[in-house]
């Protein structure tokens, strides 16, 4: 077999001398002695299921081929115990801060008061929904599901790239991808204390029954989706049936009397949780977008006077906003009185004057960002742009420089990645999912996403990334 | 109890993947009787494309079709197989079931999806030039009438007999007696004016294609034996209470199944139309089998049904 090292940044499987890292080394061990025909014929017949089971996504801005598979790598990503300690730690005291920033925005507002983060950065989001100013949603939580991504820098240290506190999606595939690998390489197993992913349904389920309004009633949880020209759409399907709880959209659910029902062959039925999967903006045509058809008229009212349960709370989209970001370790200080555990990459916000004119002179080494944006779109890699793009992109960026944030390109880890035959560096970044209930838990695994293209940074599925199964190891009895 | 838009959207799913079957199962009917009669009777073998086109009719009329039989089987050949724009084109109601599906796959069991889906994709592969040669034609759809079977026996055997599978049976069962009727009534016609009886054996050939196409044949043969006698045939295809595809077995599944869908003491609305066109069928006398009678009775039946439909999808699913 033949193993390409990492030119630039950390490599996952091999130091500085070519060795590979002690838990890598049982799965080399075991590739090596699969022959190339092997794992050509072993390829095939994972292309084939994840067709056959219609595990696809959506991409915009194509016409009618619109279902694409998600590339699947089956050269696992693993995890060492003590590695993920940290970042399981690290997850759990910044979602406990979100938590907290987002029931201090929407109510005393004290972090704006004692200018830890610039007031007029806060309430100038649009994603900070004045209308749900006091509201306080069901046993406080507002972050019911996040999803933080994590990248490695050139020490191989884990820095939080950006928090998803609105929907994050990929979950499906965290589950997904361990069922395939499972399926076409069952010889990884036998030398790995995987620790299991597949109760994530379970504990997503537990998770939004704690918040239901009505516990003693057998509360009605449903999954609302945009429905199934939405890019997650295999994601909200998955969720209903692993959950065993309907999938239903906007205009199966209606309001009366202050209570949310959903339209049933044989009458109709009060629902206590939604898990919506649909934007705040698009949520409630009454309350936000009004040309919205993809909510329930009258939604938020019902939320108001706590008849329903909305996972996650609307207006939670602000704490995961690009320049709310750059504030994350002073408000971890402000709330938890705690260093964080979790390093984070600098970040310059367009709102201030000094900032913005670093970024103005320094794009060409600048990854720039558009705040309000996710999934890659509106981004400039200064580094790789011609000069005629960046010329155009700094004439955007002046009309109005609060909404960019920028950050030094840092060297994403690289992780060996089956392609045509050879095995080469590919880089990665790890999206763990974070489950906010009773207490909060985080799932021992994650969406490793894998950038195909040789030297590329960007992993996301809707650019051409990819995704690898992603191993947390249990600690080995002594 | 389920959504109505899942309900829905099983009804059509289930609906669409029997019309697929239908069509199928007609084509490759036609196909091998047509083969064996364009040398005999060239008209004939036109006619037995033309009623084809009738039964599954084409939006936009697309002028005069071809004067030679061959032309015509291909014509019909390809629009009804993998013609992605021809409304009762297999690829067409297939591509309709699994769109159907892909919305409601959480109250699917993944045995289905991956059957329907897999049945799907095999066809999505050929195009028409490969189809154009009949052996290859033949074999394409023949593994396409495997796949929907197995699709159906996937329903059969993975899904919980909840309301979401009642509304599958229902939409599975409204089109097939649905579709007998169609077949009775745009065949009946020309198979009992008295003209073409001359030559037997051929005529007996487009009986058998009937009740092939009808997958009858083999049912008729247990209760009739291997004697050809039109009368029987269409007694068997109107009264039979044992074939699946009979007009009497396809209207009392139905009303059964309404019966189960709106519980014992309520009676629907659909399930009042059902159960007096059920009891018409179960009791009515071979009178109706006599010339014109047939025919306007084939009406009646169709009318019927549409109204079944019509007052299910306003009961259950607010459309």
């Amino acid at each position: 077999m033949n193993w390409a090292r990492a030119t630039s940044g950390y490599d996952e499987i091999f130091d500085a001398d070519g060795r590979p890292r002690p838990h890598y080394a049982p799965l080399i061990s075991i590739l090596e002695s699969f022959t190339k025909e092997d794992v050509e014929r072993r390829e095939r017949l994972q292309r084939l299921a994840l067709m056959n089971q219609g595990i696809t996504f959506t991409v915009y801005g194509e016409k009618d081929g619109l279902e694409r598979i998600f590339p699947f790598d089956f050269v696992p990503r693993i995890i060492p115990p003590a590695e993920w300690k940290t970042i399981q730690d690290g997850l759990v005291q910044r979602i406990t801060t979100l938590n907290l920033f987002l029931l201090d925005v929407y109510h005393e507002q004290r972090c704006l008061t004692d200018r830890v983060i610039p007031a007029e950065l806060v309430l100038s989001r649009t994603e900070y929904k004045r209308e749900l100013l006091g509201l306080t949603p069901p046993k406080k939580v507002f972050t019911h599901v996040v999803g933080t991504d994590l990248i490695r820098d050139e020490a191989g240290e884990y820095l939080v790239l950006e928090d998803n506190c609105r929907c994050p999606s990929g979950v499906s595939y965290v589950l997904e991808n361990r069922t395939l690998l499972n399926r076409v390489f069952p010889e990884f197993f036998a030398s790995y204390p995987v620790r299991p992913v597949k109760e994530y349904p379970t504990l997503l389920l537990d998770t939004l029954l704690f918040v239901a309004p009505r516990p003693s009633q057998s509360p009605v949880v449903v999954v609302l989706s945009p429905g199934i020209h939405n890019s997650a759409y295999f994601e909200h399907s998955f969720l209903a049936r692993e959950m065993g709880v309907p999938l239903v959209e906007g205009r199966d659910l209606l309001v009366e009397g202050n209570h949310v029902f959903m339209r049933r062959t044989h009458g109709k039925r009060q629902v206590d949780v939604i898990y919506r999967r649909i934007d705040d903006d698009f949520l409630d045509p009454l309350t936000f977008r009004r040309t919205s058809l993809l909510g329930v008229p009258g939604l938020i009212n019902v939320y108001r006077e706590g008849n329903v349960a909305l996972a996650n709370a609307p207006g939670a989209g602000v704490a995961d906003d690009k320049a709310v970001y750059a504030f994350m370790p002073a408000l971890i200080r402000y709330y938890l009185n705690e260093e964080p555990l979790l390093a984070q990459v600098p970040t310059y916000v367009g709102l201030r004057p000094d900032d913005f004119r670093y970024m103005t002179e320094h794009l060409d080494a600048l990854v720039v960002k558009t705040t309000g944006d996710a999934g890659g779109y509106g981004m400039l890699m200064g580094p790789f742009a011609t000069k005629a793009e960046r010329a155009r992109y700094l004439e955007v960026m002046k009309t109005n420089p609060g909404n960019y944030i920028a950050q030094p390109l840092v060297h994403l880890s690289s992780h060996p990645t089956h392609l045509d035959g050879r095995f080469e560096p590919r880089r990665i970044d790890l999206r763990p999912f974070i489950l906010y209930g009773d207490r909060i838990r985080v799932l021992p695994g994650g969406l490793t996403r894998v950038a195909l293209q040789p030297g590329s940074y960007v992993v996301n599925s809707s650019q051409g990334g990819g995704s690898k199964d992603t191993w947390v190891l249990a600690p080995r009895e002594p | 109890m389920i959504l109505s838009r899942v309900g829905d959207a099983l009804y059509w799913m289930a609906r669409y993947l029997e019309r697929a079957e239908n069509v199928t199962r007609l084509l490759l009917v036609t196909e091998e009787v047509a083969t064996e009669m364009v040398g005999l009777d060239e008209d004939l073998a036109r006619a037995e494309w033309n009623d084809l086109r009738v039964i599954f009719p084409s939006p936009d009329g697309d002028g005069e079709p071809p004067r030679r039989a061959n032309a015509l089987a291909a014509l019909a050949l390809h629009e009804l197989s993998i013609d992605p724009r021809h409304p009762y084109s297999v690829f067409f109601s297939l591509k309709k079931a699994r769109d159907n599906a892909r919305t409601v796959r959480e109250a699917l069991t993944i045995e289905v999806f991956v059957n329907l889906n897999e049945t799907y994709r095999e066809l999505e592969g050929y195009n028409r030039r490969q189809l154009a040669d009949r052996p290859t034609f033949r074999d394409a759809l023949a593994a396409t009438h495997r796949g929907i079977l197995s699709t159906a026996g996937a329903i059969e055997q993975t899904l919980a007999r909840d309301p979401g599978w009642l509304f599958l049976k229902l939409g599975e069962s409204l089109e097939r007696v649905f579709r007998t009727a169609v077949v009775l009534r745009v065949k009946l016609p020309a198979l009992v004016s008295p003209e073409h009886s001359v030559d037997l054996p051929l005529f007996h050939s487009r009986w058998r294609g009937l009740l092939r196409g009808l997958s009858s044949l083999e049912n008729y043969r247990k209760v009739h034996g291997a004697r050809m006698e039109p009368a029987d045939a269409l007694e068997f295809l109107l009264f039979d209470p044992h074939t699946p595809r009979s007009l009497r077995y396809g209207t009392a599944t139905v009303k059964d199944l309404l019966d189960q869908v709106s519980g014992a003491s309520a009676l629907s609305l659909p399930a009042r139309v059902m159960g007096k066109l059920a009891a018409e069928l179960a009791y009515q006398g071979g009178d109706v089998l006599r010339d014109d009678q047939c025919l306007l009775f084939l009406d009646h039946v169709l009318g019927e049904l549409g109204r079944a439909h019509e007052t299910l999808s306003t009961t259950y699913f607010g459309t």
